[in-house]
C-alpha cells in the first residue's frame, strides 16, 4: 500500500471513532438492562402496593397515593408496572436461553457436518422459519393452557431457527481453519473437535443472537399478550397492555399513564439488549 | 455490467411498485362490483349520505338524477321532501350473507337478519310477542293448535305475495334442512300445518306447548317459496343477489369483512321505515367500534359498551346512551355430579361468599344488575319476588362448610374433602375480559371461605370443550369450576327453564352442571302442560324457589344493556327489554311500532 | 457465467413444500375445540345426535384422517377449498377479496422501508462513525424496539380520535359511493396509517443489513485501494460499493416480499383491515379447518416461492459469490 502519512492519521482516527461507537451504545443498553433488572429484583420494596391486591376504585386518575392510577378493577397501575419488569424481563431471559440452546445445537451441528445432515437440519429450519407463526402458537397455547411457562416456550420454539442460521454459518468457516483441519488429520473424534475448537469460537456470536433474542423475545411477549393469546392474569407490561386495551383506555385520557408507561418500558428493555447485540456482534466481526 | 446490475435493481423496485399499485386499483374497481348484491327492485330513491364530509368534485353532475323523486303518491307530498336518513352502525365481526342459513351470530346476527324478514309474530317494547305478519293468533285450549291469520297484501321484496303457502313451506324447509338449529328446533314439536286458504294456517303440535307464539312464532323467518324450493345445500347455495324476505329493508351490498348496506323497503307492509339507509360497518374489535363513534364515523353501536365507556361516551356531544335490563348472564357452574359439589352445602356455601354488588360495582361499574340466586331477573314478569337477591354472608358460608365436615385441619388456609384440599381450577373464556376479572374476584371471595382457587384463561373452543362438550350434555363434563354465562334468549323465554335444570338430558339439554331434584322435574313437565299464565308463574315461582336452594349453579348478575347513538342522526331507537336496540322497531315510525 | 439452476436445491424445497402442506393440514386438526358450533350455528346445543352426525358428514370431517388428507391435496391441485364452516363462502373468494388489500398495506409499506432504509443505511455506513452514523444507528435500534401494536394504537389515538385527520378504521368509507379520484383518495387516506406504522417497524431491518452489507464491502480490500488510489468517493460508492452490498439486501426484501401475503394481525387488527391477517385469526379463533388450511397454503407458498427466488437470485446478483 502506498499510503501517504495524511491518510495513514484518517484511517487511525477512522479506526478509533470505530471501536468507539459501539461501546457507547453498549454502555447505554448496559445502563438500561441494568436499572430495569434492578426494578425487577427490587419490585416488592420498591412497589408502593400489592399489585394483585384491590386498594382502591377502579379507573383512578393519578393522584399522589396512585402516581399512575388504578386499573380497571383497583389495582394499582405503578405496583403493577414495576412488578410487571419481573415477568417481562423472565419471560425474554428465558425464551432466548431455550432458543439459544436449540438454536446453537443445530447450528453447529448443521455446520459441523454441511453435508447430508446438516442440509437436512437446515430445511428443518426452512420449515419452522415459513410455518404459519400464530396457529401453532394457538395449538401449542390450547394444549398446554395459559400459562407463564408456556408462554416461555412458545416463543422459544420459535426464534430458534435465526440463531441456528447464524451459528452455522460461523461454523461452516471455522470448519476449514488450520486448526481445525490438523485436529481432523491428527485422527481427532468430532466431538473433540466439536467442544474443543468449535463451540467455544461461537461462543461470541452465540452471546450476540441470545442478547438479540431476548430483545425479541420481550417484544413477542407483549405481542402475545396483545392479541390476547398470553396469560392475562399475569401482571406484565404485556398484559397491562392487554387490559388498557380491553377496557378502552386507548380513547380516554387514561392513555398517558395506562398505556404509554408500559409501552415505553417494553420499548425500553427491548432496546437495551438489542444495542447490547449491537455492539457485541460489532466487537465479534472483525471486518466491520 | 455494473450498470445492467444496477438496472435490474431499479426495475425490480419498479416492478413492485407496479404489482402494488396494481393491486389497489383492482380491487378499487372490482370490489364492489364483485360483491355487490343484486339491484334492490322497486323504486327505492338513491339516498345520499347526508352527512358527507368530503363531497368529491365530481358529485354535481351525478345530482342531476335527483329533482324527480319518485314520491308522486296520491296524497299530496309535503313541500320541503324530508332529508333521507342514513344510519351508519358498528358491528364487530362478520356476519356472512345474512340469510337464515348463513348468518353468524344469535346477537345481534339474527336481529340483522329479521330487519329483511318478517316471523309471524313480533316482540313489542315489554318482550311480549305481538301478531305481526300475523294479523291475529289464537290457541287451542290444549296449547296444541295454534291458527294464524295472515295481514293480507304483504309482498316479499320481489313484489310477490306472502301467503300461507310460504308459512307452510318455511316449516317444512327448516324442518328438512336442520343445518340452521335454530329455526329447525323452533317447530320441532309441529306434526302438522294446516293450510285453509292463502291467509289463514294452523299449527298442529305434537304435545301442548304454551310458548310456541314466542319460541316459533316470534322468532322464525317466513321465506318465499319460490326462491327457496330449488335450494339444495342451504348454506351454500348461491342466491346470485340479494335475500328476498318482507322485511322492512334490503341488503344491497356487501363488502366482505367490511360493510353491509341495506336500503328501505319502500313498500313495507307496516309502512316504510323512517330509516332510508342502513349501513353496518364492520370493526374487528369494540375499542375500534368505540373510536369511530367518537370521531363521527358511525353513528350507533350496535353491540352492548362496556361499562367504563358509558359515562365517556354519554358526556359527549351529540351521543346518547340509552340504557336497560337484559337477560344475558354471568354465573359459576360447577359440576354438581362429582365430589364435593354434589353436597348441597358446598354449592350454599359458594353462593353465600360470592359479594355480587361487589362485583357488580368493581367490574361493572354499577352497570349490571345483582344476581337472583333463583335465575330469574328481578325485572322479569315471572321473578318470584319471595327470593332474597343480596345473600352475601361470607360467616354463614363458613359456618355451613363447619357444620359440613369441611375442616381445615392441616392449618393452611384451605378446606379438605375426602382427605384432599378443596383446591379448584376454575375455567374461564380468556376472550371475555369482564368474565375473567369476575373469575379474578371469584378467587378472591372463595379464598375467605377456605376454598382455594385459581383461574384458568383459556381459547373459548377449550373452555367450551371442557365445560359442554361437543356442545351436547351426553357428552358429560370436564371441569370442576368453570365461569359461564348464557345469552338473552334463554332466559327471555321462561318456559326455557327446564332446558337448563331437567335431569333427563333429552329434556334438560342446557343441564351443563349435571343436576338433577325430582321435584324439579316434575314441575317442568307440568309447566310444559299449564294452559293458564297465572299458572305456568306460579310453578316458574315455586322452581326459583328450588334453585335458590339448590343451586345448580351460582347465578352472579346480568349485564345492563347499555347502546351508544348519534341523537343528532336518529334517536328513536326502541328498547326492547331483555333484548336491546336492534331490531325493526327501533327503524320503523313510533306509530308502526306495535 | 451461465450458471444452471440448482436442481437439487429444488428438489430440497420440494421436500419443505410437502412438510409443510402436511402440518399446515395437521395443525388445524390437532388444535382442542370442535368446529361445530360454526358449521351449525348459534344453538347448536340443540341439534339432535342424528343431525350433528349429519352436518359432520357433509363437510367432510366424519371421513377417516388419511382421506380428509388425500383431499387436501386433491384441493391444492383443484384449487378448490370448498366453504368456510363460519360464513358459508367460498374460500377462494373470500381469501382473493383480502388478498389485495393486504397486498396494498404491505406492498407499500415494503417499498417505503426499503428506499428509506437502503439510503439512511448506505449513508450511515458510509458515513461511519460519526454523530450523524450514531444517532441514526441508536435511532433505528430504537424503532426496531417499539412494539408494533402499541405503536398502531398511539397512532389512532392521536391522529385519528384526538386530531381527526384521518379515518380511524378500515380500507374505504363504507358505502361512501365514491368514484374516480374521489375514490382513489379515499383508499390512500385510510391507507396512510397502517402503512406508516408497518413503515416504521419495518425500516431498522431494511437499514441495518443495508449498514452491515455496506460495512463489509467498504472492507474489501479492492474498495480501500479504489478509495486510497483517490477515486471520488461518489465513483467509489456507486461504482463498487453498490453493486457488491445490494444483493442481501435484495434477498432480505424478497423474503418479506413473501411474508407480505400473510398479513399483519396485529396492524390489521388495530385498524380493522380487511386483509388476510384478521381472516385467519378469526378462522384459528373458531375452528375454520378449510379457512385456515387454504390460507396457510397461499402463505406458505408466497414464502417459499420468495425464498426459492431470493436463493436462486442471489448468485445472479451478487458478484463475489460467482468467482468463487
Amino acid at each position: 500500500m502506498t499510503a501517504t502519512g495524511g491518510e495513514d492519521r484518517a484511517i487511525r482516527r477512522a479506526v478509533r471513532r470505530r471501536s468507539r461507537l459501539p461501546t457507547i451504545l453498549g454502555v447505554a443498553g448496559l445502563v438500561i438492562v441494568g436499572a430495569l433488572v434492578v426494578t425487577a429484583v427490587f419490585a416488592p420494596w420498591l412497589a408502593p402496593y400489592d399489585p394483585t391486591e384491590r386498594i382502591a376504585r377502579p379507573f383512578l386518575f393519578p393522584s399522589a397515593e396512585h402516581p399512575l392510577g388504578t386499573n380497571d378493577v383497583g389495582h394499582d397501575l405503578l405496583s403493577e408496572i414495576i412488578f410487571g419488569s419481573r415477568v417481562s424481563l423472565m419471560v425474554g431471559l428465558v425464551a432466548a436461553t431455550v432458543a439459544l440452546l436449540i438454536g446453537t445445537t443445530v447450528g453447529v451441528i448443521a455446520g459441523y457436518y454441511p453435508k447430508r445432515l446438516g442440509s437436512t437440519l437446515m430445511r428443518g429450519v426452512d420449515v419452522i422459519l415459513i410455518l404459519p407463526f400464530l396457529p401453532l402458537l394457538i395449538v401449542l397455547a390450547a394444549y398446554l393452557g395459559r400459562s407463564l411457562l408456556n408462554t416461555i416456550l412458545v416463543i422459544g420454539l420459535l426464534i430458534w431457527a435465526e440463531p441456528a442460521r447464524i451459528i452455522r454459518s460461523q461454523v461452516l468457516s471455522l470448519r476449514s481453519r488450520e486448526y481445525v483441519l490438523a485436529a481432523r488429520s491428527m485422527g481427532a473424534p468430532d466431538r473433540w473437535t466439536i467442544i474443543r475448537h468449535i463451540v467455544p469460537r461461537t461462543a461470541l456470536l452465540a452471546t450476540g443472537s441470545f442478547v438479540r433474542a431476548v430483545s425479541g423475545a420481550i417484544l413477542l411477549e407483549a405481542a402475545l399478550s396483545f392479541l390476547g393469546l398470553g396469560d392475562p392474569i399475569q401482571k406484565s407490561w404485556g398484559s397491562t397492555l392487554y387490559w388498557a386495551q380491553t377496557r378502552g383506555a386507548f380513547l380516554t385520557p387514561a392513555w398517558k399513564w395506562w398505556v404509554l408507561p408500559p409501552g415505553i418500558l417494553i420499548m425500553l428493555a427491548s432496546l437495551g439488549f438489542a444495542l447490547i447485540a449491537f455492539s457485541l456482534e460489532e466487537r465479534i466481526n472483525p471486518r466491520l | 455490467m455494473q450498470r445492467v446490475k444496477r438496472f435490474k435493481w431499479a426495475i425490480l423496485l419498479v416492478v413492485l411498485a407496479l404489482v402494488v399499485v396494481g393491486c389497489g386499483d383492482d380491487d378499487a374497481e372490482e370490489e364492489p362490483v364483485a360483491t355487490t348484491a343484486a339491484e334492490a327492485p322497486a323504486t327505492t330513491p338513491a339516498p345520499e349520505p347526508a352527512d358527507e364530509e368530503e363531497e368529491p368534485a365530481t358529485a354535481p353532475a351525478e345530482e342531476e338524477e335527483e329533482p324527480a323523486p319518485e314520491t308522486t303518491t296520491t296524497t299530496a307530498a309535503p313541500p320541503p321532501p324530508p332529508e333521507p336518513v342514513t344510519v351508519r352502525a358498528a358491528i364487530t365481526g362478520d356476519e356472512g350473507t345474512l340469510n337464515p342459513y348463513t348468518y353468524i351470530s344469535g346477537f345481534p346476527g339474527w336481529n340483522i337478519l329479521m330487519l329483511q324478514y318478517d316471523s309471524l309474530m313480533q316482540l313489542d317494547a315489554a318482550g311480549v310477542p305481538q301478531p305481526w305478519l300475523a294479523s291475529s293468533v289464537s290457541v287451542s285450549d290444549d296449547l296444541t293448535e295454534w291458527s294464524v291469520t295472515l295481514v293480507e297484501g304483504v309482498t316479499f321484496h320481489d313484489g310477490e305475495p306472502l301467503t300461507s303457502d310460504d308459512v307452510a313451506f318455511s316449516v317444512e324447509f327448516y324442518t328438512t334442512n336442520p343445518e340452521a338449529s335454530r329455526f329447525a328446533r323452533d317447530f320441532r314439536g309441529v306434526a302438522d300445518v294446516v293450510v285453509h286458504d292463502d291467509y289463514s294456517v294452523t299449527f298442529v303440535l305434537e304435545s301442548a306447548n304454551p310458548g310456541f307464539d314466542v319460541v316459533a312464532l316470534a322468532d322464525a323467518p317466513i321465506i318465499p317459496r319460490h326462491i327457496w324450493e330449488s335450494v339444495d345445500i342451504p348454506s351454500e347455495h348461491d342466491f346470485g343477489g340479494t335475500n328476498i324476505g318482507s322485511g322492512p329493508y334490503i341488503l344491497t351490498e356487501i363488502a366482505p369483512d367490511q360493510s353491509y348496506r341495506f336500503a328501505a323497503n319502500p313498500n313495507y307492509f307496516r309502512g316504510a321505515p323512517a330509516v332510508d339507509e342502513l349501513v353496518l360497518i364492520i370493526f374487528a374489535d369494540d375499542a375500534g367500534a368505540q373510536a369511530a363513534i367518537r370521531t363521527g364515523e358511525v353513528d350507533v353501536i350496535f353491540e352492548r359498551i362496556p361499562p367504563e365507556q358509558i359515562d365517556l361516551l354519554d358526556a359527549q356531544d351529540p351521543l346518547d346512551v340509552i340504557l336497560g335490563p337484559e337477560f344475558a348472564t354471568q354465573m359459576i357452574n360447577y359440576d354438581a355430579s362429582i365430589r364435593p359439589f354434589d353436597d348441597v352445602a358446598v354449592r350454599q356455601a359458594i353462593n353465600l361468599a360470592m359479594d355480587r354488588q361487589d362485583i357488580v360495582d368493581t367490574v361493572y361499574l354499577g352497570a349490571a344488575t345483582v344476581g337472583s340466586p333463583g335465575w330469574i331477573h328481578p325485572g322479569h314478569s315471572v321473578y318470584n319476588p319471595g327470593i332474597a337477591v343480596d345473600v352475601y354472608d361470607p360467616a354463614a358460608a363458613n359456618a355451613l362448610l363447619d357444620g359440613a365436615g369441611y375442616a381445615d385441619s392441616d392449618g393452611d388456609g384451605v378446606r379438605e374433602y375426602d382427605g384432599q384440599p378443596m383446591s379448584f381450577e376454575i375455567i374461564t373464556n380468556a376472550s371475555d375480559s369482564l368474565r375473567l376479572r369476575i373469575a379474578e374476584l371469584t378467587v378472591e371471595m372463595l379464598a375467605a371461605i377456605g376454598i382455594e382457587t385459581e383461574v384458568l384463561p383459556v381459547d373459548t373452543a377449550v373452555w367450551e370443550n371442557a365445560v359442554w362438550p361437543g356442545f351436547d350434555v351426553n357428552n358429560g363434563r370436564n371441569y370442576q369450576i368453570a365461569m359461564w354465562g348464557w345469552s338473552p334468549p334463554v332466559q327471555a323465554d321462561p318456559l326455557r327453564l327446564p332446558w337448563l335444570v331437567h335431569s333427563s338430558l333429552d329434556r334438560g339439554f342446557l343441564n351443563l352442571t349435571g343436576y338433577g331434584n325430582a321435584e324439579m322435574d316434575e314441575l317442568s313437565e307440568a309447566l310444559a302442560v299449564e294452559p293458564d299464565p297465572a299458572g305456568r308463574k306460579a310453578i316458574l315461582g315455586r322452581m326459583q324457589e328450588i334453585i335458590a336452594e339448590d343451586l345448580p349453579f351460582v347465578l352472579l348478575l346480568y349485564p345492563d344493556g347499555a347502546y351508544v347513538y348519534d341523537s343528532s342522526v336518529y334517536a328513536d331507537w326502541e328498547f326492547i327489554a331483555g333484548q336491546g336496540i336492534v331490531s325493526k322497531l327501533s327503524l320503523l315510525a313510533p306509530s308502526a311500532r306495535p | 457465467m451461465t450458471r444452471r439452476i440448482d436442481l437439487r436445491r429444488v428438489a430440497q424445497y420440494g421436500v419443505v413444500v410437502v412438510v409443510a402442506v402436511t402440518l399446515n393440514f395437521l395443525l388445524p386438526r390437532l388444535m382442542p375445540g370442535n368446529p361445530l358450533a360454526l358449521i351449525a350455528g348459534v344453538d347448536v346445543g340443540m341439534l339432535t345426535p342424528d343431525q350433528r352426525a349429519e352436518i359432520v358428514a357433509r363437510v367432510g370431517l366424519d371421513a377417516p384422517m388419511w382421506q380428509q388428507y388425500l383431499r387436501y391435496w386433491g384441493d391444492i391441485f383443484t384449487g378448490d377449498f370448498g366453504f368456510s364452516f363460519r360464513s358459508s363462502r367460498p374460500i377462494v373468494d373470500m381469501i382473493l377479496e383480502r388478498l389485495p388489500w393486504t397486498l396494498l398495506i404491505t406492498g407499500l409499506s415494503l417499498l417505503v422501508s426499503a428506499v428509506v432504509g437502503v439510503l439512511l443505511g448506505a449513508i450511515s455506513a458510509w458515513r461511519r462513525g460519526t454523530k450523524g452514523d450514531l444517532s441514526m444507528l441508536s435511532g433505528m435500534i430504537s424503532i426496531e424496539s417499539l412494539p408494533s401494536f402499541w405503536l398502531g394504537m398511539v397512532l389512532v389515538s392521536l391522529f385519528a380520535v384526538q386530531w381527526g385527520l384521518l379515518p380511524s378504521f378500515g380500507a374505504v368509507t363504507p358505502a361512501s359511493d365514491l368514484e374516480g379520484w374521489a375514490h382513489v383518495w379515499d383508499i390512500i387516506s385510510h391507507a396512510i396509517l397502517p402503512v406508516t406504522a408497518l413503515s416504521i417497524v419495518g425500516t431498522p431491518g431494511v437499514y441495518m443489513t443495508m449498514r452491515y452489507s455496506m460495512l463489509e464491502t467498504l472492507g474489501e480490500d479492492y474498495i480501500r485501494t479504489a478509495r486510497a488510489k483517490g477515486a471520488g468517493e461518489r465513483r467509489v460508492l456507486f461504482g463498487h460499493v453498490a453493486r457488491n452490498t445490494i444483493a442481501p439486501v435484495i434477498t432480505v426484501l424478497a423474503i418479506r416480499l413473501g411474508f407480505a401475503f400473510g398479513g399483519t394481525v396485529i396492524i390489521e387488527t388495530v385498524f380493522s383491515y380487511p386483509g388476510l391477517g384478521r381472516l385467519v385469526f378469526e378462522a384459528v379463533a373458531g375452528r375454520d379447518y378449510p379457512v385456515m388450511q387454504a390460507a396457510f397454503l397461499v402463505f406458505t407458498a408466497a414464502i417459499l416461492v420468495a425464498n426459492l427466488a431470493a436463493d436462486l437470485l442471489y448468485p445472479l446478483i451478487d458478484p463475489r459469490s460467482r468467482t468463487s
